[in-house]
């Protein structure tokens, strides 16, 4: 697999790049801000990019901005978001417009080399990959009458990894139940709760996360 | 006065009504006999209302000559006169034209601006009484073809000379003509320069005045074409008719303005009893110009403290200059300048408002000086307090970049380092260092775990990148009760509105947990220039102060609304 890392502090991005190494990635070339991530993109065609969302000038959203444009000129590379605060909007507008392909993680994850390589796979596969940590805050968000509670056990279960961005498939395998099982879940998750979104589509883990952060109430 | 009203008698007299002999135009219908009569004594009436005001003097005592000048020709045809009398009509008439002249370029008040005006109405008297003072001494009536007023009596004929006055009445008429059409074209470049107030002044003055001035040429070119002048012609009567009318009604314009300038004077006067106990600021200038009828009137307030000018809310103002037709003029109180005012210089001369603005009046604009000086006060402390604010932010916002790009990359790569070497040591069979190694990753991820929430307390990411939606929307997903947050308008404020509202919801949400809460509502919304939050919960009364929102929601002008389970917070937002 080749991917291109773009990350503006040098200490942060090497440390990214040895551990990509380490773990038999090749990377085809490293960017210090998104003019030099396009270009290298353009370029050298990598299967993923790995890109820090504060970059400069601004260092605000600047590798989100990029994401978007990879994913709309290339729609064959993966992007991989690194952002060291969990700010679900980030991870909402990067589905907004390209939900596929689109991975956005926690910078200190990532040094757990086993997620990243994960990360990247499920990019290649075409699934989207969302923090954990903005899965389970949101599921755990406090509301005063939790539609979540109709849920069972098992589904809900089912609910935070279809948040995560897992296909059917991973999720099956991630159970140890058959993809037709999940996908019934699937579609019980969406009738008790009144998503109206696909429940096979790309689109769904937006509506998820949205209608999690929506709270209670919400339709 | 008694003069001016013995005069008006005579005149009255003097006019003949009947058409037999017909010496004047007076005589030639009822309609002529009382647009005569209306024309001149309405000079003389304008004249004294104007005269006897100090304001106008000058210009009532060219309207008195002029009523005096109009009955001229009557006098001259006045059948039953003394021949004295009737020598004397010739010589006042050509004045007539003259003093019209005069009086219509030195409207309003009485005095010519300009030496272009000066230098034609001195050549217009000059004509007037070479003319006159020529016919008294040369011409015989007796001799003169074209004569029908008056063919027999020159008391001042000194040596008889046909042919002289002959030119001096050619003169004299195209003389008319060139000054009816100056009077036409100076007044309507006065009319279209002036300003919108001015012209309101000047226009049933200048108008009929225009018109009179068409009307005296009208008449010279008629006498040029028919030298022998036949009143009871369809030309010559109508021309008549037409000229009386224009000067009764300039008569009247003069009166009417003589008595708005009155009134301006009283209003200004009364000024003080109009404004009330307690008014609210600025009320002054808009009863000022009301009362001067000049609505784009402004008046400066002098804060000797801080050595520039105010207007009534305390806002800084240009130091207010003439121009463009603009006076200013000093309210002094207690022999120290209060206040300036500018406005249109039309209206009513600056001595004429710094004389007549009242006692009370002048204590009025010395109040609202001091409560601009007030307002001005606070603005100025509202501007220092968001300073304040301001720089506060900027500096935590730098903080929390630094920690961002320095402490917590070095974490993260000494992080990644420790891995790194965690899966070298267990690569190399080494159990116990690679224990090590991951516990001391443990740390570096706590570390950087405790970091990041530190740099989030210090400033919220977030706010200054995403706005308040998103900012609000992660607090929400992280606080310790359920929050119901409404849609937040998605767009973006200034930094110091945002960080106001922000913390505006954080601080109400932790003070609702302190309460023991079971749920906070967050409505925001923005309703004009206002940024409104509500905030509700339903934990026990009290709501505690919330002492530096209030302080940082001043500091932006807005105002904070606290009730035992609620919370109203306005925030001007341009």
């Amino acid at each position: 697999m080749r991917v291109v890392v773009a990350d503006d502090v040098m200490l942060t991005r090497e440390g990214i790049v040895r551990l990509l190494k380490e773990a038999g990635i090749e990377v085809v070339a490293e960017a210090e801000d998104a003019d030099g991530l396009l270009r290298h993109v353009r370029l050298s065609v990598p299967d993923a990019a790995i890109v820090d969302i504060r970059m400069p000038p601004t260092h605000t959203d600047e590798g989100l901005v990029a994401a978007q444009r990879i994913r709309a000129e290339h729609p064959e590379v993966g992007v991989l978001v690194l952002s060291q605060y969990v700010e679900p909007s980030y991870a909402m507008r990067l589905l907004q417009e390209h939900p596929e392909r689109v991975g956005y993680l926690l910078k200190d994850r990532v040094f757990d080399v086993a997620i990243l390589v994960d990360a990247l796979r499920r990019l290649a596969d075409g699934e989207t990959v969302i923090d954990p940590t903005i899965v389970s805050r949101l599921v755990g968000r406090r509301r005063r009458e939790d539609p979540l509670e109709e849920l069972t056990e098992r589904e809900r279960e089912v609910l935070g990894l279809v948040a995560e961005g897992l296909s059917n498939k991973a999720i099956a395998a991630r159970l140890f139940v058959t993809e037709r099982t999940v996908e019934a879940h699937v579609k019980q998750i969406f009738l008790k709760l009144r998503l109206d979104t696909n429940p096979e589509s790309h689109r769904r883990v937006l509506a998820v996360l949205a209608y999690l952060r929506a709270g209670a109430g919400a339709d | 006065m008694a003069i001016t009203v013995s005069y008006a008698i005579a005149s009255i007299v003097a006019v003949p009504r009947s058409a037999e002999p017909l010496t004047t135009y007076a005589g030639v219908s009822t309609a002529a006999y009382a647009a005569d009569l209306a024309a001149g004594l309405g000079l003389l009436a304008a004249g004294l209302l104007a005269w006897v005001e100090p304001r106008t003097r000058r210009l009532g005592l060219l309207a008195l000559l002029a009523g005096i000048a109009w009955f001229g020709p009557d006098w001259e045809g006045w059948d039953g006169g003394t021949a004295f009398v009737r020598s004397l009509g010739p010589i006042v008439t050509p004045f007539f034209l003259a003093l019209l002249f005069h009086l219509v370029l030195a409207l309003p008040v009485g005095r010519l601006r300009s030496w272009p005006t000066r230098g034609s109405v001195i050549a217009a008297y000059g004509v007037a009484a070479f003319v006159s003072f020529g016919r008294a001494l040369f011409r015989d009536p007796f001799l003169d073809p074209y004569c029908w007023r008056n063919c027999l009596y020159n008391s001042f004929l000194v040596h008889t000379d046909p042919g002289l006055a002959r030119t001096l009445d050619d003169v004299w008429v195209r003389s008319s003509i060139v000054i009816g059409l100056l009077l036409v074209v100076m007044g309507a470049l006065r009319l279209l320069r002036a300003s919108g107030p001015a012209r309101r002044v000047l226009l049933p003055t200048l108008v009929p005045g225009l018109l009179a001035g068409a009307g005296a040429s009208a008449y010279a070119v008629a006498l040029l074409r028919t030298p022998l002048e036949d009143p009871r012609s369809g030309r010559f009567s109508s021309i008549f008719l037409a000229l009386s009318l224009s000067v009764a009604a300039l008569a009247l314009g003069l009166a009417w303005g003589v008595l708005e300038t009155r009134r301006t004077r009283a209003a200004v006067s009364r000024l003080a009893s109009e404004l009330g106990e307690a008014p609210p600021p600025g009320t002054l200038r808009d009863a000022l110009a009301a009362a001067m009828g000049d609505p784009a009137l402004e008046v400066a307030y002098w804060l000797p403290g801080a050595q520039r000018f105010v207007d009534g809310r305390g806002h800084r103002t240009e130091s207010p200059v003439p121009g463009h037709g603009r006076t200013v003029t000093p309210i002094v109180r207690d022999g120290r300048p209060v206040a300036l005012v500018v406005h249109d210089a039309a209206l009513l001369e600056g001595q004429a408002l710094e004389r007549e603005i009242g006692s009370a009046a002048r204590l009025a604009v010395e109040n609202e000086r001091l409560q601009a000086e007030v307002l001005a006060q606070l603005d100025d402390l509202r501007a220092s307090r968001s300073r304040i604010v301001e720089t506060g932010d900027a500096e935590r916002r730098r903080l929390e970049r630094d920690l961002h790009d320095g402490a917590q990359q070095r974490l993260l790569a000494l992080s990644y380092d420790l891995r790194l070497a965690r899966a070298a040591a267990e690569a190399a069979g080494d159990r116990e260092h690679a224990t090590l190694l991951a516990s001391g990753g443990d740390e570096a991820q706590a570390a950087l775990g405790e970091l990041r929430e530190l740099a989030h307390g210090i400033y919220p990411a977030i706010l200054a990148e995403a706005g308040l939606a998103p900012a609000l929307a992660t607090h929400a997903d992280e606080a310790p009760l359920p929050v119901e947050l409404d849609e937040v308008p998605p767009e973006r404020y200034s930094t110091p509105v945002e960080t106001a509202a922000y913390l505006t919801v954080t601080e109400a949400i932790a003070d609702a947990v302190g309460r023991e809460a079971t749920f906070v509502s967050v409505d925001v919304v923005r309703e004009d220039a206002q940024l409104v939050i509500e905030i509700r919960d339903d934990g026990a009364a009290g709501t505690s102060a919330l002492l530096h929102i209030a302080d940082r929601v001043g500091a932006l002008g807005g105002s904070l609304e606290v009730e035992p389970q609620s919370l109203r917070v306005e925030i001007p937002c341009e």
